[in-house]
């Protein structure tokens, strides 16, 4: 039961990640899209090696550890 | 090409197990990949993305509310929130799984695995290119050859 919810919990997040993509898309759109987002991280002088890094780890802590 | 040779080293990435030197190897060149062009191609000053809101950008009408990230950042601080929940829950993980588990379930499937790999080098790419396009007084005018504009998306 407490994985069913926790597993519930993260499909909606994925669903809604979906949905702001989806969003995004729309010509009225009041949501950035995804890569406008990364190229916003990726300007800015602090967040963009933050960003480098976040994508470091992921990378290592997903496929090598 | 690009996408075709990404397609490939994931397949070849893939095969590889984790906590073993081929798997270091081969997560390892991409980042250093990576972290070399960062340094050769970004500016030195890079001037952060301003995004006008949709209503000033089509007919000049006020702004109606919201900012065009905020969705995304709200996004991001639940997801690391429920992260967080988790895994500092008590109990088993597969009771209260985080993401690191759910990748792990994932990484049992060689093609999820490659497919979650080349996801990973063309993020790396998106973020290489997206970043090198803001050279401070050259709005416009800095992006690398092929590469089409704001409007391009993921």
């Amino acid at each position: 039961m407490i994985a069913a919810v926790s597993y519930a919990v993260w499909v909606v997040l994925g669903v809604c990640a979906l949905g702001l993509w989806a969003r995004s898309r729309s010509s009225q759109a009041s949501v950035a899209r995804p890569a406008v987002v990364v190229e916003r991280l990726a300007t800015g002088p602090l967040l963009r090696i933050l960003l480098v890094l976040a994508w470091m780890w992921a990378g290592w802590h997903l496929f090598a550890r | 090409m690009l996408l075709a040779g990404g397609a490939a080293y994931a397949l070849g990435a893939a095969a590889t197990r984790a906590f073993t030197l081929p798997a270091d190897v081969v997560t390892a060149i991409p980042i250093v990949a990576l972290a070399v062009l960062v340094v050769v191609r970004w500016p030195w000053r890079p001037q952060p993305l301003v995004l006008p809101l949709p209503e000033t950008r089509d007919s000049g009408t006020p702004p109606r509310s919201g900012h065009p990230f905020r969705a995304w950042a709200v996004l991001f601080a639940v997801v690391v929130a429920w992260e967080l929940v988790e895994y500092l829950a008590s109990g088993s993980r597969g009771e209260h799984p985080t993401l690191s588990s759910i990748a792990d379930a994932v990484d049992r499937s060689y093609v999820l695995k490659a497919a979650v790999f080349f996801g990973w080098l063309c993020l790396g790419a998106c973020i290489l290119r997206r970043g090198a396009r803001a050279l401070p007084g050259a709005e416009g005018s800095t992006r690398p050859t092929g590469s089409t504009g704001p409007a391009e998306d993921l």
